[in-house]
C-alpha cells in the first residue's frame, strides 16, 4: 500500500467532522442516539467534550441541558462561554487544544462566525481538527463547517458562508423549518451556493477526510438528500441513513471492533455500488 | 427639543444591572435625553441578549419610559424585541443602553450586523449613547479587556479617541494591567470605578458622576517614562447636586 494511500485510509478516524441537520441534547432531551454516536467518534476512552454555545449567546438552559446529557457518561464534559464572565483565566488556545470532541451548538449563524472572528477562535478551531479533535455540531453549529449555509440570523432564510473546511453546502431542518429548503435549492441552482446537503432532524452526516463516510439518525423515517445543480437542473438524490440504536450502540464495542465495522461499511460502499452515500 | 450634541455616558459598573433600587446613574441618563418620556432602546448583546438581563431592564425602565430591546441572536423567533429594520428603531431613540459582558464579543456581533455604523450616526443625532462595563469599553478607540486569560487591547468603535479601562476598583490587578498597556504604547485614556460615570459631550469629557460616594475616576496617561493617574473631580447624585449645565454649550471641540 502506498503511503498516499495509507493516509486516505487513516483519513477515516482522523479530521472528522459530524454535522446535524438538528438533534441531539438541545433538541432531543429524552433521545440519546446521536449524542452517544458523538462520544463513539473519539479515540480516547474517556474523550474531553467541549460544548460551545455561543451561536445562541451561550444560555445556562443549553449548558445544563448538555452537562444532563453529559455528565453521567464516560467523558469529560465542560463548555466555554465567549459572553458570560467566571471562568476567565484560562486561555480560549489552551481549552480548545485539550480536546477530543468539540460540539458546536444551534442558533444564529451569523453571529456566530462573527464571535469566533472576533475572539480568532475559528483558527483555533481549525487547527485542533487538523490535530485530530473531532468536530461536531448541530444547525448553525453543522453548517458552519461547509462553504455556506442558510441562515435565518437575520429573519428570512439566506445563503452565508462557512468556514469551507468541508466542500459543497448544507441546510438543515430540512423537515422541521421547511422554509430554508426552498431558499437553499434556488442558490444551488443559481450557483450563489455549490451543490450540498440537505438533512432532517435527527440526522448526521459524519465526514472523514473530507469525504461523507456515513448517514445516521435518532428517529424512524428522517432522512438527507444530495442536491447538485447540473446545467442548471437541480439532481436530487436521496439518502437513507442507518437508523442508531437499531444494533449495539458502537460506545459499547471495542475500538477495534469500531474500526473493523467503518472498514466494512466503506468497502460495501465503495464495492456493492450503493447510492447510500455515492455521492461523488 | 434634543440638542443635536453627541453624547455618552460611560459607566464603570453599576446601573440597573449592578445596583439595586433603580441607580440614580440610570436616572442620569435619562435626565440627558431632554424628553419627558424618553424612548429607550437595550442592546443586550455583550451578555448573549441573556433573558434575565432584558427582564431586569424593562423591570427598570418601562414605566418612565418607552422602553424596547433588540435582540441579534434571537431576531427570528418572536421574543417581543425588535425584528424588523433594527437601524431605523435605533435612530429614532432617545437613549440606546448598551449591556455589560463580553466586548469583543459584541463588537464582533454589531460589525456582523452593521450596527457600528448605525450606533456612530446615533451618537451623531444627539441619541445618548451609554452602558456599563462592556456598554461603555465599546465607544473608545482602545480599550483593555480581561475575559479569557491574559488581559488584551481591544479596538472599540473609536467614537471617543481615548482608552478605557472599566471596573476600576473592582479587581485589583486591572489597574497595574492597564497601567502597563499606556506605558507600552496604549494610547492615554480614562479609568471608572463601579459606580462612577464619565459623561462626554462630543470628544469630551464633561464631568464624572456617581452613585456611591467612594467611586471615582481617573486620566490615565503616558509621561516620560512612567505613567501618571490623575484623579477627576466627582459629582456624587446622592449629594444633591446641581447638574443643571447643558451639555450644548460646552462642546465646541
Amino acid at each position: 500500500m502506498s503511503a498516499g494511500a495509507d493516509t486516505e485510509g487513516a483519513a477515516d478516524g482522523r479530521r472528522l467532522i459530524f454535522a446535524m441537520g438538528g438533534g441531539g441534547f438541545t433538541m432531543e432531551p429524552s433521545n440519546p442516539l446521536l449524542d452517544d454516536f458523538v462520544l463513539g467518534l473519539a479515540r480516547a476512552k474517556v474523550p474531553r467534550i467541549l460544548f460551545l454555545p455561543t451561536a445562541s449567546g451561550d444560555p445556562t438552559a443549553q449548558i445544563n441541558a448538555f452537562q444532563a446529557r453529559f455528565g453521567g457518561h464516560a467523558c469529560v464534559p465542560e463548555h466555554l462561554s465567549l459572553f458570560h464572565l467566571r471562568e476567565a483565566r484560562r486561555s480560549l488556545q489552551d481549552t480548545v487544544a485539550q480536546q477530543d470532541i468539540i460540539y458546536v451548538g444551534g442558533g444564529s449563524m451569523r453571529n456566530l462566525l462573527a464571535v469566533w472572528g472576533a475572539h480568532g477562535l475559528d483558527q483555533m478551531l481549525v487547527r485542533a481538527w487538523r490535530q485530530g479533535t473531532v468536530l461536531v455540531g448541530l444547525s448553525a453549529g453543522a453548517m458552519c463547517w461547509f462553504e455556506g449555509g442558510i441562515t435565518r440570523s437575520s429573519g428570512p432564510p439566506e445563503p452565508f458562508a462557512g468556514l469551507g473546511l468541508l466542500a459543497g453546502s448544507l441546510t438543515v431542518h430540512a423537515d422541521g423549518e421547511p422554509e430554508r429548503l426552498p431558499v437553499w435549492l434556488a442558490a444551488v441552482r443559481s450557483g450563489e451556493l455549490p451543490g450540498g446537503w440537505a438533512v432532517d432532524d435527527g440526522v448526521g452526516l459524519l465526514f472523514g477526510g473530507g469525504r461523507l463516510r456515513r448517514v445516521v439518525s435518532s428517529r424512524p423515517g428522517a432522512g438527507a438528500q444530495r442536491v447538485d445543480a447540473i446545467a442548471g437542473e437541480l439532481v436530487r438524490k436521496r439518502l437513507e441513513p442507518e437508523l442508531l440504536g437499531s444494533e449495539d450502540s458502537p460506545r459499547a464495542l471495542d475500538e477495534d471492533v469500531q474500526e473493523l465495522r467503518r472498514v466494512q461499511r466503506l468497502r460495501r460502499d465503495i464495492l456493492g455500488g450503493g447510492n447510500r452515500v455515492g455521492e461523488r | 427639543m434634543r440638542p443635536p450634541t453627541p453624547q455618552i455616558l460611560a459607566l464603570g459598573g453599576g446601573g440597573f444591572s449592578m445596583e439595586r433600587d433603580g441607580s440614580v446613574l440610570d436616572d442620569y441618563v435619562l435626565s440627558l435625553s431632554g424628553a419627558a418620556r424618553p424612548r429607550v432602546c437595550f442592546l443586550p448583546t455583550a451578555s448573549g441578549d441573556a433573558d434575565h438581563y432584558v427582564v431586569r431592564f424593562y423591570r427598570r425602565f418601562s414605566a418612565e419610559c418607552e422602553a424596547s430591546h433588540v435582540s441579534l441572536f434571537r431576531r427570528d423567533q418572536g421574543t417581543g424585541g425588535v425584528e424588523e429594520d433594527v437601524a431605523s428603531h435605533l435612530l429614532s431613540q432617545d437613549v440606546i443602553y448598551v449591556g455589560g459582558g463580553n466586548v469583543v464579543s459584541m463588537l464582533g456581533v454589531w460589525r456582523a450586523h452593521g450596527l457600528d455604523e448605525v450606533l456612530h450616526r446615533a451618537w451623531q443625532q444627539g441619541i445618548v449613547l451609554c452602558g456599563p462595563s462592556a456598554g461603555s469599553l465599546c465607544w473608545f478607540s482602545e480599550a483593555l479587556s480581561a475575559f479569557h486569560g491574559p488581559p488584551q487591547r481591544v479596538r472599540g468603535l473609536g467614537l471617543l479617541p481615548y482608552s478605557n479601562c472599566v471596573h476600576y476598583d473592582a479587581e485589583p490587578q486591572r489597574r497595574e494591567e492597564y497601567h502597563r498597556f499606556v506605558g507600552d504604547g496604549m494610547r492615554a485614556g480614562f479609568a471608572a470605578d463601579d459606580g462612577a460615570a464619565l459623561h462626554f459631550c462630543g470628544r469630551r469629557l464633561l464631568r464624572v458622576v456617581s452613585s456611591r460616594p467612594q467611586a471615582q475616576a481617573y486620566r490615565v496617561q503616558a509621561r516620560g517614562h512612567g505613567v501618571v493617574e490623575i484623579p477627576l473631580e466627582v459629582a456624587y447624585l446622592g449629594a444633591g447636586v446641581d447638574l443643571a449645565a447643558p451639555c450644548a454649550s460646552e462642546v465646541a471641540a
